[in-house]
């Protein structure tokens, strides 16, 4: 760098002093011949500075002309090395002269990509020491950070507190020892940490319901896990994990959903014999019976069913509220499915003197439905309506192509009817009619269950009614082909749906 | 079609006994031969003879849980070249990721009180 200012200084100096020289001789023969009166004073005014102006303006030329020739003369050699012409080999001088600015430029540029590795491996270091990164720090979540063999280089303040330990018990330890982790399922952190070492270089995850077994009698910690695996970040640094802590709610909903779930199975179970000894019974006695002891065992056995039907609704209803209902929507053939359900429960309504009769429209698309959550649907409605049928006998359903060409059913009974101004809140949860309260069980959960995998399903359900003329339950589903347009539409090759809305895209499970 | 039905066993692993009589009574009078056991790790072992074609698997019996005993069954390393299909029974609700997991192992999938002995026959018949 010094070298390139030498010889720009000498350059202007060059060029300063020629100037100068050739000035001071011109101001020289002014003087001599102002001083002999060769001239009158005017004109010799203006040939002095005409020739003043043009002498500076021919140096300068000559001079850019005399500081542009190393380059010139560069740029002629590549010339001739590149067309091999017949222009002459430059001089000697200006080839050295050339090769000094050229040198000086690259020097420059070595020295510039010297400085620029510096200051990134000066802030390479200063990221990689997370001791000194105030977010790190102060996050107040647990963070963890692994090398590519998984041992812990950084923890920070919240997750020495979280697990109990001091840090320095922590840093360079396995992150599989600190972190005795159980997943819900296959779908482990080691194992895809395993595959995106083996297939990505940028990759992230989330983990929900994790268990943290702790020793030394630490109750169990339940938390979300995300993790982000870099491979080209610093060694030290190539995985990154977080941790949001659920303890609490998590434990909680076990608690209620396992508590459901053991109520559930112990309902089952006398119920699972109960119906294996009727049908025995059943099977055994046909012949023998008389006809009333047979209406009494159908009783039996139309009840027992309604209670099995009742124990699922329990466990769905829990499901829903604690967005646990997964719907697996297939092309289903849906005269079947509904045939299905109707002769299931027919004997609940032939107990109860009532006739099923149905029609369902030929040809209808297939339905993109979950078999057995739409079957719950199916038998809620129709049990609804046995229950409120009254003294009336038949029940009608008809099932169309409606004009915006979705799969309509309706299901009609011509009993009790309901109140207008209660029909809004029928699909609330726990509602119930209180005209009818005290004649009619249930528990409001039906129809609510019913809305919930209406809704998952993408169909409308509604009702009409008219007190002591009836009341018609309308749903729609729609075709299969309809569903796979949607998916399609989302540029989606699978969808998960929930019963309280649209949250993942990755399966035709339908929550 | 009877006769092929005769050759036909079944293994029932169950901790509810009256549960396994009813099931027993409804397989056996539909022509299978069927063997009943309690106990989880007993219920492994018979398994693993391979000497049945089906096995009816309920997830709670005492020792070793059902979903042991699967994956211990569909382990190729543990028990080679099963020929027997598997069917879960069972009327305690895993939650929907567990129970996905399971169905993938097994072939079949059925809660108990759902069905009547001879409704389970039908389904039995559908897997063969």
């Amino acid at each position: 760098m010094d070298d390139l200012k030498k010889l720009n200084h000498r350059i202007w100096i060059n060029n300063l002093l020629f100037i100068s020289f050739s000035n001071f001789i011109i101001f020289g023969l002014f003087f001599y011949a102002f001083l002999n009166k060769i001239l009158p004073i005017n004109d010799l005014l203006i040939i002095f500075i005409i020739i003043l102006t043009s002498t500076n303006i021919l140096i300068s030329i000559l001079q850019i002309n005399n500081t542009l020739k190393p380059l010139k003369t560069l740029w002629q050699i590549i010339i001739r090395l590149n067309s091999n012409t017949t222009i002459p080999m430059p001089q000697i001088d200006d080839l050295k002269y050339g090769k000094d600015i050229v040198l000086n430029l690259n020097n420059q540029i070595v020295q510039l990509s010297n400085v620029t590795s510096q200051i990134n491996n000066d802030l390479i270091l200063k990221q990689s020491n997370l001791n000194n990164n105030l977010i790190a720090k102060n996050l107040p979540l647990p963070l963890i950070i692994t090398d590519n063999n998984e041992i812990i280089t950084y923890v920070n303040k919240a997750f020495a507190q979280y697990i109990g330990l001091p840090a320095k018990d922590i840093i360079g330890k396995s992150l599989y020892t600190i972190l005795n982790m159980s997943f819900t399922s296959e779908d482990t952190f080691d194992n895809w940490l395993k595959t995106v070492k083996l297939n990505s270089a940028v990759a992230s995850k989330n983990w929900e319901r994790v268990r943290l077994i702790i020793e030394d009698n630490h109750p169990t910690r339940q938390f979300d896990l995300a993790a982000f695996y870099n491979q080209d970040n610093p060694a030290n640094i190539e995985t990154i994990l977080v941790l949001f802590d659920h303890t609490k709610q998590y434990s909680q909903d076990d608690q209620a959903i396992s508590f459901v779930a053991l109520s559930v199975h112990e309902l089952r179970t006398p119920l699972t014999l109960l119906r294996g000894y009727i049908e025995v019974l059943e099977e055994e006695l046909k012949q023998t019976l008389n006809p009333q002891l047979k209406n009494f065992l159908n009783k039996m056995d139309a009840t027992a069913q309604q209670l099995t039907a009742f124990v699922n609704n329990i466990l769905n209803v829990a499901r829903i509220d604690d967005d646990q209902l997964e719907l697996k929507l297939q092309a289903e053939n849906w005269p079947d499915i509904l045939k299905n359900a109707i002769n299931d429960i027919r004997l609940r309504a032939k107990v109860r003197g009532i006739t099923i009769q149905y029609e369902i429209e030929e040809n209808l698309p297939t339905v993109g439905v979950d078999r057995i959550s739409i079957y719950e649907v199916i038998s809620n409605i129709i049990d609804n309506a046995i229950k409120y049928s009254g003294r009336s006998n038949v029940i009608n359903i008809h099932s169309y192509i409606n004009k915006q060409n979705l799969i309509e059913t309706s299901i009609q009974d011509f009993g009790l009817g309901i109140n207008n101004n209660i029909l809004p809140n029928l699909f609330t949860k726990f509602y119930r009619d209180h005209h009818n309260r005290a004649q009619i069980g249930g528990t409001g959960l039906g129809l609510y269950l019913c809305k919930a995998i209406i809704s998952a399903h993408g169909g409308n359900i509604w009702v009409t009614s008219k007190i002591n003329q009836g009341t018609t339950f309308y749903f729609t589903l729609l075709p299969y082909d309809g569903l796979t347009k949607e998916m399609k539409d989302n540029n989606l090759e699978q969808i998960t749906k929930t019963a309280h809305g649209w949250i993942k895209n990755h399966s035709l499970y339908r929550r | 079609m009877e006769q092929n039905l005769k050759s036909k066993k079944i293994l029932i692993i169950e901790d509810e006994s009256f549960i396994s009589e009813l099931y027993c009574r409804s397989l056996n009078k539909a022509g299978y031969e069927t063997d009943t056991v309690i106990d989880g790790v007993e219920a492994l072992e018979k398994a693993q003879t391979n000497d049945y074609d089906l096995i009816l698997l309920d997830l709670m019996v005492p020792n070793l849980t059902g979903i042991e005993i699967l994956r211990k069954l569909k382990n190729p390393v543990i028990t080679p070249n099963l020929k027997s299909k598997i069917i879960i029974t069972t009327n305690l609700e895993e939650r929907d990721d567990v129970k996905k997991d399971i169905e993938k192992q097994a072939d079949g999938y059925i809660v108990k009180a759902n069905l009547t002995p001879s409704e389970l026959v039908d389904f039995i018949r559908t897997i063969n």
